[in-house]
């Protein structure tokens, strides 16, 4: 029986974020169910809290899916949610996760082959990374 | 392990007599009029069907300030850590402050396989002893100085400031690369579950290593490492004592010595280090053994301090931050420059309020004591 693909959060930006994801669906490429996308306003919202908990709940890995600088819809750009993402990677190496566990991607509107490529790229780092987070009891 | 019926009748409950001087002296019940702790127990007692779930239960802090005022010395904050834990268990959840973050990260802490890397910021002239039966506990201030960066706390600096002056004691002693979290704040808010996770993974790890004995300067750390861990899992025999304990006989005696800091300063008493561990005189007897400190009392202070408004990082609002502003209003009236402390929680609560006040709460330059007495080293 083949290794269980590895549990992937995405937390992806309603706008370009999401675009991409749909894009992706449409063009009919497929990744492993256990990415599970989720679909915050604008990724200015995503704060320290949400991705810990993605990670207690048994996350191997969270990706961050938003617009690209200059596209933001809120004009907030990446300002907000880099102190939470520079944070939460300090935070994931003291625990011995590894900082690689989170990244960031900014993507251009409706680029499904770009979702592919981040998904299944870090499904791959993911993969190699030891210890894998151990599994609650 | 938990027999709640018994839990509530150690706390002697049954002997309130309604009389409200819990209420006159409680900080929340001063800015929070629905909060009162006799009716709280009222409610619990007769089991009001007309309220299925006290959300007031809340907003207690943990204080002890009502426990050192009522005549029969009932511990009303354990009676709150026991409702707390059945509203938990039927599912009801306190409102996390900073976003559950440290919620997820106490439970994080807990998984049995974690190695953790959280000792880089270890300075190279802290001489540790291998092997050694005495540990210092850090806590979790690596884990503070990220999440509350841009509050401008350092709480490290205070644990380096211990370490130096442990090593000024010629007092042998090993730090531990994977301790957990004590748990405290888990345990305070309910969740016995977790506390208890983070309980065994730490013993565990202390029976490994043969410790016999347990240094902190961290208040919540030391109540709990030495009160709660043996309450709940049994006696491992293991000395716990505070930094200040530990330093403060040694100025006392002449052994050890501390230099000069010409400043004024002023203590504030960590409520568990305080009122709950009893330990008022040590940390004064240390600020005592600088020269050319001049050290001023707060208009409340010891048995009588004010809380810093911490929560077990829950319901953290309106009422905590009024709390944090008289405190830091009466560390100004003492004209000191700057505000001593010995509790992480306590520095963190305090920088919070001076930052996120719009400018309205004083400014007081707030020092970790260990911190502070170990700038005197030198
Ligand atoms: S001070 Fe003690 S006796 Fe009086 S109401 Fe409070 S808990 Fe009851
Ligand atoms: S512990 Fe403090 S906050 Fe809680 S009821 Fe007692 S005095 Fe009030």
């Amino acid at each position: 029986m083949s290794k269980q693909a590895p549990n992937i959060v995405i937390f992806a930006c309603n706008w370009d974020g999401l675009s991409c994801v749909e894009a992706a669906s449409q063009a009919g490429y497929c990744y492993p169910a256990s990415v599970k996308v989720v679909r915050v306003s604008c990724l200015s919202r995503i704060h320290q809290g949400l991705i810990l908990k993605a990670f207690e709940l048994g996350a191997d890995g969270v990706i961050l899916l938003g617009c690209e600088p200059g596209n933001c819809h809120f004009d907030i750009d990446a300002g907000l949610v880099t102190h939470e993402y520079e944070n939460t990677r300090s935070i994931l190496n003291l625990l011995g996760l590894g900082e690689e566990r989170l990244v960031i991607a900014h993507l251009a509107h409706g680029d499904g082959y770009g979702f592919m490529k981040q998904v299944t790229g870090f499904i791959t780092e993911v993969e190699q990374m030891q210890p894998a987070i151990p599994v609650k009891a | 392990m938990f027999d709640t019926e018994r839990e509530i009748k150690d706390t002697k409950i049954h002997l309130c007599l309604d009389c409200g001087k819990c209420t006159v002296v409680c900080p929340v019940a001063q800015y929070e009029p629905e909060f009162t702790p006799r009716l709280i127990a009222q409610r619990r007692l007769r089991r009001d069907s007309s309220r299925p779930h006290d959300d007031t239960i809340w907003s207690c802090l943990n204080c002890y300030m009502c426990v050192e005022r009522c005549n029969y010395h009932v511990k009303f904050p354990e009676f709150i850590q026991i409702l707390r834990a059945e509203a938990f268990s039927e599912g009801v959840q306190p409102q996390c402050s900073h976003g559950g973050a440290l919620q997820s990260l106490m439970h994080l802490m807990s998984l049995e396989e974690l190695k953790q890397d959280r000792m880089g910021w270890l300075p190279q002239d802290i001489e540790l002893s291998e092997p050694c039966d005495t540990i210092f506990f850090i806590g979790c201030a690596p884990y503070f100085d990220i999440i509350f960066g841009d509050l401008g706390v350092n709480t490290l600096a205070g644990i380096k400031g211990a370490l130096r002056l442990l090593n000024r004691a010629q007092i042998p002693f090993t730090v531990l690369d994977n301790e957990r979290c004590c748990g405290r704040d888990l345990l305070l808010q309910g969740d016995r579950e977790g506390f208890l996770a983070l309980a065994r993974a730490n013993m565990e790890e202390f029976a490994r290593h043969g410790i016999k004995k347990i240094i902190t300067n961290c208040p919540e750390g030391h109540y709990t490492l030495k009160v709660e861990y043996p309450a709940i899992l049994g006696n491992a025999g293991i000395e716990v004592m505070h930094l200040t304990e530990v330093i403060a006989p040694l100025l006392q005696s002449g052994e050890m010595s501390l230099g000069r800091i010409e400043k004024t300063a002023t203590y504030h008493d960590p409520c568990t280090l305080g009122r709950c561990s009893r330990i008022f005189d040590q940390p004064r007897q240390i600020l005592g053994g600088l020269t050319g400190l001049e050290f001023v009392e707060m208009e409340e202070s010891r048995e009588k301090s004010l809380c810093c408004g911490a929560s077990p990082w829950v319901n953290c609002g309106a009422v905590n931050r009024e709390i944090q502003k008289q405190r830091l209003a009466q560390a100004e009236a003492t004209g000191a420059e700057i505000l001593v402390t010995t509790c992480p929680k306590c520095q963190i609560h305090l920088k919070c309020a001076q930052k996120r006040s719009d400018g309205k709460a004083p400014q007081i330059e707030i020092q970790d004591l260990a911190e502070l007495a170990a700038r005197a080293l030198d």
